[in-house]
């Protein structure tokens, strides 16, 4: 039988190990912490703007199962808020075990605590990796989702130091990366000063921190904004910030706190005492990350140079997904490159034709486009989301952003592509 | 955690790191201290980096970085074997003696008068209390300044730790069966290994040959503690033939302490008895600062690397002989 081991537990490596037991093939995820979805624990937010079309898309070639459990695990529904159109926010704190019953339930191994921390290469392929402890598993291919965040010495030297984020590096040891430890040089984005990396774009506040009046509003409508007093704004963290869709000039001049299970701040930091001097946040305190006065995790730090079907480059049996595979910001963008990843792995192993996804559709469109944007500096300056910014111009300027499930159907099964996800392939 | 991890350098995750050698960006451990532009470390259980970003902070409030301390001792001849070989004790403070209890310990020595340069590094052989016990040879140009002129104070500058290769081997090893090899002056670093794998419920064989000291002199202390002591004239002439036949019963780790050219024997002892066991073995590089800078301890490896031997663990296999 195909053995597909898939490096890393966030959403991307949790789609890929998906489509891949999908499509057949035995399959092992490893996981560093003892959580999956990764800043995904962190996230929340879906179906906003383009990435409506990507999850129906998804839905459409029949890897939807992800996009459904969010759908049923969600606090709310279509709401708005600067920039932002029909979001759905899931709830943070429950959507972990929901994942993990469902890849359970596909045969997915879930190996949790997992450290990868080398690989045995020979010649162009990887025979199998090493746990931390020295144990070797093989594998007949493999999926490199370990992202792109940390360790600490990366949030140190390009950022404000370790913030204690999601990610827990002190205490479940660094993430290391599958394509850099088989000898493939990385790509490093850029932030918009040319220094290395980016700032995760968000934190999260204790809801129980915000005053009675606040938290009702929150939990009511989903979303709150509060002015930000203007001897406090700062325009230039902008650029600096990994989610481009959120650095706009309303995230300057406002606090955007969204109701993601916990009170989603759309700042990558902000001083406790200046956010206290804003009223109903008198007593606030964060949750996620626990210093998140001072700073983020640091992203975009080594991704792996890879063509449009997923395949890492040099490499024979290596695939890589989320924002390994590109600049690209969002579990929603995770997901569809981590299904992509996942079934042409299954490929691999069958000698078959990868599948590359057209640019007729929203997603192949988005990967194709986000490969080309950074064979530049400039490209790599840049992030990309189907949710805003530069992508998302882009995608309403080729007709592509579309909320009307029935058409987007309509275009997956003009391309040939209804329900490919769930072709058993072996 | 890998005990790959823990031998890349015998200073990680203890106070004396980062060192000298991260503040000059040649950390032996993290990428980031080695000049490289991203994180590439395995894992010492904390981030260097982030010691070394404190460690400057630190620096501006005139606190200056954690370095091996000097202190200045009486020091007693507790025995003379033959001509040379002086067993020494003396006193040092609580706190140094508290952190050379750690398996591989080591300290240099001079006489206070003496410029700095004839500083030379000596194993602890026991420690009890505040009390340490060292074993010299009085044969090169520092060692025997210590006993001219009826000289009975050293400054002692410490700790230091690598003074057995394979030392996570020891450290981890529990219910075991194991063999120690042990000649000449080899004797007393020898000594506190067992000692500390005794603690720890394994049953030790001990194989003992007196070499150039001419005397077995940890033989008694060995039985006190249990161990099965074997004493040979030779290791050369009778000591390898027992130890291939011991071999063929694969103990679980074997100890050998000594010179070199033992560490050799054992290894084709253990090719003669077709077995590959793990092996720590005492530390013979010659040193000067025991700091990771001078460099008079590099030594090539197999896998072409060049390794500080004061500061960073292999197997002693492994090392390219001069």
């Amino acid at each position: 039988m195909i053995k597909v081991v898939v490096v890393g537990g966030g959403w991307a490596g949790c789609a890929a190990a998906l489509a891949a037991a999908k499509a057949g093939a035995q399959v092992l995820l490893l996981e560093r912490t003892d959580l999956l979805l990764g800043t995904g624990l962190v996230g929340g937010i879906f179906r906003n703007n383009g990435r409506y079309t990507g999850a129906e898309e998804a839905i459409a070639m029949g890897g939807g199962d992800l996009f459904v459990a969010m759908d049923s695990n969600r606090r709310h529904k279509n709401i708005n808020f600067p920039g932002h159109n029909h979001a759905s926010l899931y709830d943070v704190v429950t959507m972990e075990p929901i994942i993990k019953k469902l890849l359970e339930g596909y045969g997915i191994q879930v190996e949790k605590k997992q450290r990868v921390v080398h690989v045995q290469k020979y010649g162009k392929k990887i025979q199998g990796v090493f746990v931390d402890g020295g144990d070797e598993i093989r594998g007949d291919v493999f999926v490199d989702a370990t992202g792109t965040a940390g360790p600490m010495g990366n949030c140190l030297t390009y950022g404000n130091g370790c913030a204690m984020c999601i990610m827990r590096c002190p205490s479940f040891g660094p993430r290391v990366s599958l394509t850099g430890k088989a000898q493939v040089k990385e790509i490093m984005g850029l932030k918009a000063d040319g220094s290395f990396g980016a700032m995760s774009g968000s934190c999260k506040i204790s809801k129980d921190s915000l005053s009675k009046e606040l938290k009702i509003k929150l939990e009511k409508d989903g979303v709150v904004i509060l002015p930000v007093p203007e001897r406090l704004q700062k325009t230039g963290s902008l650029g600096k910030k990994a989610c481009t869709q959120y650095a706009i000039a309303d995230y300057a001049a406002n606090l955007v706190l969204l109701d993601t299970g916990h009170a989603k701040l759309m700042t990558s930091y902000f001083p406790l005492e200046d956010l206290r001097t804003i009223p109903g946040l008198e007593q606030a305190r964060y949750e996620d990350p626990y210093a998140g006065g001072i700073g983020n995790s640091m992203r975009y730090l080594g991704m792996a140079p890879c063509d449009n079907a997923l395949k890492v480059d040099t490499m024979e049996n290596l695939f890589c997904c989320g924002e390994k595979s590109a600049i690209l910001v969002g579990h929603t963008e995770a997901i569809l490159t981590g299904l992509l990843a996942g079934n042409n792995a299954v490929r691999y192993c069958l000698d078959m034709k990868y599948l590359e996804l057209p640019r007729t559709l929203a997603t192949g469109d988005f990967i194709a486009f986000v490969h080309e944007q950074m064979q530049s500096e400039a490209g790599l300056r840049m992030r990309y989301t189907l949710s805003g910014a530069l992508y998302f111009e882009h995608m309403k300027a080729m007709s592509l952003y579309s909320t009307n499930p029935a058409e987007i159907k309509h275009r997956v099964k003009n391309a040939g592509l209804s329900d490919i996800y769930n072709v058993c392939l072996v | 955690m890998n005990n790959n991890n823990i031998s890349q350098c015998i200073d990680m995750n203890s106070k004396y790191c980062p060192c000298l050698l991260a503040a000059a960006n040649n950390c032996i451990f993290c990428s980031h201290l080695k000049g490289e532009v991203i994180c590439d470390c395995n894992w010492s259980g904390r981030c260097i980096l982030y010691e070394q970003h404190w460690q400057y902070k630190k620096q501006d409030g005139d606190e200056s970085q954690t370095l091996r301390t000097e202190e200045e001792v009486e020091f007693i001849i507790k025995e003379r074997f033959g001509e040379n070989t002086l067993i020494l004790e003396w006193n040092v403070s609580p706190q140094l003696a508290a952190e050379l209890t750690r398996i591989g310990s080591f300290v240099f020595l001079r006489q206070p008068s003496d410029p700095h340069y004839f500083y030379f590094p000596v194993n602890i052989m026991s420690i009890q209390g505040n009390t340490i016990q060292v074993a010299i040879e009085t044969i090169g140009p520092k060692s025997k300044r210590i006993v001219e002129g009826n000289n009975n104070k050293l400054l002692i500058r410490g700790p230091y730790y690598n003074g057995v290769l394979g030392a996570p081997w020891i450290d981890n090893i529990t219910d075991g069966n194991i063999i120690l090899v042990a000649g000449g002056i080899g004797q007393a670093p020898g000594f506190p290994l067992v000692s500390k794998l005794m603690r720890s419920g394994n049953k030790v064989t001990a194989l003992l040959a007196p070499g150039k000291v001419g005397q077995i002199f940890i033989a008694k202390p060995l039985e006190e503690l249990g161990v099965t002591v074997h004493q040979v004239s030779s290791l050369r002439q009778f000591g390898m033939t027992m130890l291939r036949e011991w071999l063929a019963l694969t103990p679980d780790l074997i100890v050998s302490a000594g010179p070199d050219e033992q560490h050799y024997g054992v290894i084709a002892a253990m090719q003669g008895a077709r077995v590959n066991i793990p092996m720590a073995a005492t530390n013979n590089a010659r040193m000067c600062c025991g700091e990771g800078i001078c460099g008079s301890c590099l030594k090539k490896t197999r896998d072409h690397k060049m390794i500080r031997m004061c500061k960073q663990q292999t197997d002693f296999s492994s090392i390219i002989e001069d």
